[in-house]
């Protein structure tokens, strides 16, 4: 159980960085691992610029959990061997959260993504922005995604994406 | 003119790969080609619906403003200030129905008017504002699609686009009433035409997914237009009939009323391809940066009188298939940065799907034949300037 908010920021830290270790390892199955086991669970990724202007259209739009496991069959099965590989880091910094109801928590995060392509080697920003999460809490007592809004700054990219921001 | 040397084989399906590298020829490009005379997609009057809306572009450099008046009137500008020049507006879209230079405060309406500068008693004598309204470059309108050319030369649009016209108006739904959904925008690091002559094109065995998917296609047409080999697909989709490793199989799903012809495509000459794949309405706005970096502008669309549920479908078909993440065209994009690398080498990139005789060049051609590019690259070589050797 959580008691304080001390420990309660601690849990919801651990969530983003469970989310950036897991994409920066490419191991997607953590990555799903990291979302609620519930129906509507999802993960989109999106411009500024289309939110800015009321445009729902995104990079990603994976609004069920259907959607999230086949982004783990793209990437792990589908993709494999059609693309120049590159390496991520991601910085997150929780910048501020609340609770919605008993079993969810809202919070948002500033993000930068780096990114190494293999063949250059040279370290760009592949995109900034925030995170806007809805968190669910589990009967457990621990923390899992029930929602992410990847919101970039980012409106045009540098390279095309195969991993969720 | 300036005289560049490049040596152009005899045969129609070898393309010198200096070509895609050279910066002098980049130079050359942006002068014969993006302010020569040819018609350049910039926008759909849907992404403008309303009045005083408007959407900034550049055009290999050159700054556009789109807008449409408070009449209703979709107009294109030069997006600098008629007095020294300022770039006139910021935003990448917006609404407004006044423009006002920072600079110096000259105030312009949305048709492009100067309707106000402060102390015009202190300039040249005779100073009449309607002397200076917001330079045009000429455009015109097909369905909505919105083209500008930088030549007074340029002959007609309808002439220019000959025979894409019948697939470029059923690929915009066939009345061009769209609705805008939003925008995927992303730089490739590759020439201009290294991306535009893989983006139509969709090599099967490149696309695992296609394969996946049970998806081979093979089954459609493509033929060029004009004498700048302008290249239109039409083909019927078979949509996944094998086990599909999709669970949520709508992704693939098609809802629309053209089942017969459920793939489109249209590339013109120099940089736009568009396409109309499932349930899919994508046009692709691309101009070089420079001559190893191309900017592309994903925009896609719905159809104003699709209800509720189809523009859901659409637009959960459209952030997903195509575009620089897409299902199906994420590798395109990795493919564009390997062929710019590899064209750094000695030779010539050699065509052989669909090449029947090295010395002709054909118009009709299969849905997955390479040779469909064949048309454009004559048209690239006779507009550079570059000689084809004889033997």
């Amino acid at each position: 159980m959580i008691e304080t908010d001390m420990s309660l920021e601690a849990a919801l830290n651990a969530v983003l960085l469970a989310d950036a270790d897991a994409l920066d390892s490419k191991d997607m199955q953590r990555w799903l691992d990291n979302y609620a086991d519930e129906e509507n669970a999802s993960y989109f990724c999106r411009s500024a610029e289309n939110s800015e202007h009321g445009l729902a259209l995104g990079l990603m739009y994976d609004d069920c959990r259907a959607r999230l496991e086949d982004r783990v069959t793209f990437v792990n099965d589908i993709w494999v061997g059609t693309f120049q590989d590159y390496r991520t880091r991601h910085f997150v910094q929780l910048t501020s959260y609340h609770r919605a109801d008993t079993a969810t928590l809202e919070m948002r995060s500033n993000f930068s993504v780096f990114m190494t392509p293999k063949d250059s080697g040279i370290t760009q920003v592949l995109a900034a922005g925030q995170y806007l999460d809805s968190v669910r809490q589990q009967k457990n007592g621990g923390l899992k995604l029930l929602s992410r809004r990847a919101e970039l700054d980012t409106s045009v990219l540098p390279r095309y994406l195969v991993y969720p921001i | 003119m300036t005289e560049m040397k490049l040596s152009w084989p005899k045969n129609y399906n070898e393309v010198p790969k200096e070509a895609f590298v050279r910066e002098d020829i980049y130079a050359e490009e942006v002068k014969r080609i993006f302010h020569g005379t040819e018609w350049h997609p910039v926008a759909h009057e849907s992404e403008l619906p309303n009045a005083g809306d408007f959407k900034t572009y550049r055009l290999s450099g050159v700054p556009l403003l789109i807008g449409r008046d408070v009449e209703g009137v979709v107009r294109v500008f030069y997006n600098a200030c008629s007095h020294r020049g300022n770039q006139l507006e910021t935003a990448v879209m917006g609404n407004k129905t006044e423009f006002e230079c920072p600079y110096h405060r000259w105030l312009f309406d949305s048709k492009g008017d100067l309707v106000g500068c402060p102390n015009p008693r202190e300039f040249l004598p005779g100073f009449n504002k309607a002397d200076y309204p917001l330079a045009q470059p000429r455009f015109d309108i097909f369905f909505g699609l919105v083209f500008v050319t930088l030549s007074s030369e340029t002959e007609p649009l309808l002439a220019y686009l000959g025979d894409s016209q019948n697939t470029l108006r059923e690929l915009l739904a066939g009345d061009g009433r769209l609705k805008l959904l939003g925008y995927q925008k992303v730089r490739y690091d590759t020439n201009w035409k290294s991306y535009t002559d893989n983006d139509g094109y969709h090599a099967p065995l490149l696309h695992q997914a296609f394969k996946m998917l049970n998806w081979q296609g093979g089954n459609g047409r493509q033929f060029t237009a004009t004498k700048r080999g302008h290249i239109c697909f039409e083909s019927a989709l078979s949509v996944a009939t094998g086990p599909t490793v999709l669970k949520d199989k709508s992704l693939i799903e098609f809802k629309g009323q053209d089942p017969a012809v459920g793939s489109r495509i249209v590339s013109l000459f120099p940089t736009f391809v568009s396409t109309k794949h499932l349930d899919v309405i994508n046009l692709r706005f691309a101009t070089p940066i420079d001559a190893e970096t191309v900017e592309v502008h994903y925009a896609y669309f719905a159809h104003q009188d699709d209800d509720e549920d189809m523009v859901r479908h659409r637009l959960r078909q459209s952030s997903n298939l195509l575009g620089p993440c897409g299902l199906i065209s994420m590798e395109d994009a990795s493919i564009f940065h390997r062929i710019h690398i590899g064209n750094h080498t000695p030779g010539s990139a050699i065509f052989q799907k669909g090449v029947h005789d090295p010395l002709k060049l054909e118009s009709e051609f299969l849905q997955n034949d390479e040779s469909g590019n064949l048309p454009r690259w004559e048209y690239y070589r006779s507009v550079m300037g570059f000689e084809r050797a004889t033997a």
